[in-house]
């Protein structure tokens, strides 16, 4: 008789409920729909990645998905944005005033290993106000990854708009542009961070967390100029055009040397203890600079029954800082390929399978620059251990090919 | 004597460690916290007036799967509501308005008070309770907000951007205002609770 009495007065909770619910339905429906119609009056779609053929917008990038623009004047662009630890695409809305000004930034739909807002919470709100400079806008430390795919994602929204002539592109500053030169005459500075200068001349220094040099922003004269050292205590200059000026700023080159001299940790003889525990009979173990700015932090000359070596340490970023070293004879081939650990943290990865170190190590041997394809680098299941190798290879064959070519020997 | 129950029987302490789930997650944002907090004092008010109301013909091996179905019916009536008309709050909610439906507190207080009282003290108990929630919730999250994230209701707090205890925002530090409030309400409360049912 209870299991009747509950199952009715289940059965008329559930009639009551979902009457209440319809009913409910019918009027938040329209509440809702009454809002998105309100949400998208006062836009013209400008842009809808869905239907790219049709807009007569040009040089968008792939990441933009819709381009409104607003009544009221300026723009509301829709971007996504993903990151290496991205679960699913981040989907940002930059609206962006008349005068090419960002107004507001919503972020939706973040689901990183590590939510950026976490570590600093008003990092988005640093955005409003920016003009496609994005000057003094920087990355959140500990989030690198994330942050940069959002700020990455936010300059294409007003790229976008630039390259339509919808708003005019921000002019950097010196010290911005001098700073995003960094990306392309040190590729190998990772993980980079800002440290305080004493000195009145250097504007920034900022230091590679993998330990392959700094870099310096210094004044001359009122111009400002950026200064490369690698951890082998090589130094280029460039201008704000990115013209090495080297030759011509050398008190500035000897500035930042004598600065990295003091800061930069040396791996010559981590590299040289190397040497001597995989080469047999290696003698005349020479430290050799290298004019590169790779990943590449040592490098040394020796000879093994009269037959020259050339060994490099590579300090590449994969899921950690890799510590790889390579030896490559005089025709340019790998004779011995290693690394201090391949697969950081093994215990967390279920997927991993393990690898047998000494095949893989061996996949390397005899390959030259031009034999070398990159797929000897591939551990299943570890992409970035993978692409890390890769790149510490390719790096210690550039290297190679400088010293080999007679270029600042010691 | 037949003690009469106290009002303030949905101490705040007690339902602080029951929604600790609901206070975490909702206490970084006061807006967060304020809308978890109505809809927990909606919930619970609406729920107990029904409990209340139909507790004597619920059989005693019926009363789980019914108070379920009433508590999470309120709940989803609560959800579209707000969903229509506070969308950026239930955003900020997330899953864990949804999860309201399963909330401990909830059913505390439906099997416990509207259960085994009559409509008028279940609804001063609901009320007083949620009520309660909302301004601990609300408490915990200006804590937080303020003092961890320099921020209030979104909105950075300029002078305070330098001094933030970032750990406030983070789920630890989440547990260690939990404990703080948990202290202070407690101290407060016991002795009233305890003068009031003495009554």
């Amino acid at each position: 008789m209870d299991m009747i009495k509950t199952l009715a007065l289940c059965l008329a909770i559930i009639i009551i409920f979902g009457a209440a619910m319809v009913g409910l339905n019918i009027h938040t429906s329209k509440v809702i729909a009454d809002r998105e119609a309100a949400l998208l009056a006062g836009k013209e779609l400008l842009y809808d990645s869905a239907d790219a053929q049709s807009s007569q917008l040009v040089d968008v990038g792939a990441n933009v998905v819709t381009i409104y623009k607003l009544s009221e004047g300026g723009f509301e662009i829709v971007t996504t944005a993903s990151s290496t630890y991205s679960q699913s695409p981040m989907q940002i809305t930059t609206v962006v005033d008349g005068e090419g000004k960002i107004s507001d930034i919503k972020l939706e739909n973040y689901t990183d290993s590590i939510d950026f807002r976490s570590k600093d919470a008003n990092y988005i709100s640093t955005y409003i106000g920016k003009d496609s400079a994005l000057a003094e806008v920087g990355l959140v430390a500990g989030c690198t990854y994330s942050s940069t795919a959002f700020k990455d994602s936010v300059s294409e929204a007003l790229a976008a708009l630039i390259s339509n002539n919808l708003i005019t592109a921000g002019k950097k500053s010196d010290e911005q542009i001098l700073t995003e030169l960094i990306d392309s005459v040190a590729i190998g500075f990772a993980k980079t961070e800002q440290i305080e200068s004493d000195d009145a001349d250097i504007k920034k220094i900022i230091k590679a967390e993998n330990d392959t040099g700094f870099a310096f922003i210094i004044s001359n004269a009122d111009v400002q100029y950026l200064a490369v050292v690698n951890a082998m205590g090589v130094c280029k200059v460039y201008d704000t055009e990115a013209r090495d000026v080297t030759s011509e700023q050398s008190a500035i080159c000897d500035k930042a040397v004598a600065y990295a001299a003091k800061a930069q940790k040396s791996y010559d003889a981590d590299l040289q203890k190397k040497v001597e525990a995989v080469m047999e009979g290696a003698a005349e173990i020479t430290p050799v600079k290298a004019d590169t700015f790779n990943s590449v932090v040592s490098v040394c000359s020796f000879k093994v029954n009269n037959e020259s070596y050339t060994a490099l340490y590579s300090k590449s970023l994969g899921y950690d800082i890799m510590d790889v070293y390579v030896i490559i004879d005089s025709k340019g081939a790998i004779v011995k390929f290693s690394a201090k650990e391949f697969i950081f943290h093994e215990e967390y990865f279920a997927t991993f399978g393990g690898m047998n170190t000494s095949e893989y190590q061996n996949g390397f041997t005899g390959k030259t620059a031009e034999t070398f394809t990159g797929d000897e680098a591939i551990i299943a299941t570890a992409t970035m251990t993978s692409n890390a190798v890769k790149q510490s290879v390719k790096d210690a064959f550039e290297s190679f090919s400088k010293i080999s070519g007679g270029e600042n020997n010691e | 004597m037949n003690k009469k129950p106290c009002l303030l029987r949905g101490n705040p302490s007690l339902l602080l460690v029951l929604g600790a789930g609901f206070v975490m997650a909702s206490s970084t944002d006061v807006r967060a916290a304020l809308g978890m907090g109505i809809a927990v004092l909606l919930t619970l008010f609406f729920s107990s007036i029904v409990i209340s109301a139909v507790r004597n013909i619920i059989p005693e091996k019926g009363k789980l799967p019914c108070y379920v179905l009433i508590i999470t019916g309120f709940v989803s009536l609560i959800c579209m509501l707000m969903e229509a008309y506070y969308p950026d709050i239930v955003k900020m909610l997330g899953v864990h308005l949804a999860a309201l439906a399963v909330s401990a507190v909830a059913f505390r207080d439906a099997d416990e008070v509207a259960g085994q009282n009559g409509e008028w003290h279940s609804i001063k108990t609901a009320f007083v309770t949620g009520i309660f929630f909302t301004a601990i919730m609300f408490v915990c999250a200006l804590i937080r907000e303020i003092l961890g994230n320099a921020t209030i209701c979104g909105k950075p707090i300029e002078f305070l951007q330098n001094y933030k205890i970032s750990f406030l925002a983070q789920v630890f530090g989440a547990y260690v205002v939990l404990a703080i409030v948990i202290a202070i309400i407690k101290k407060i409360f016991k002795t009233k609770c305890k003068e009031e049912e003495d009554k």
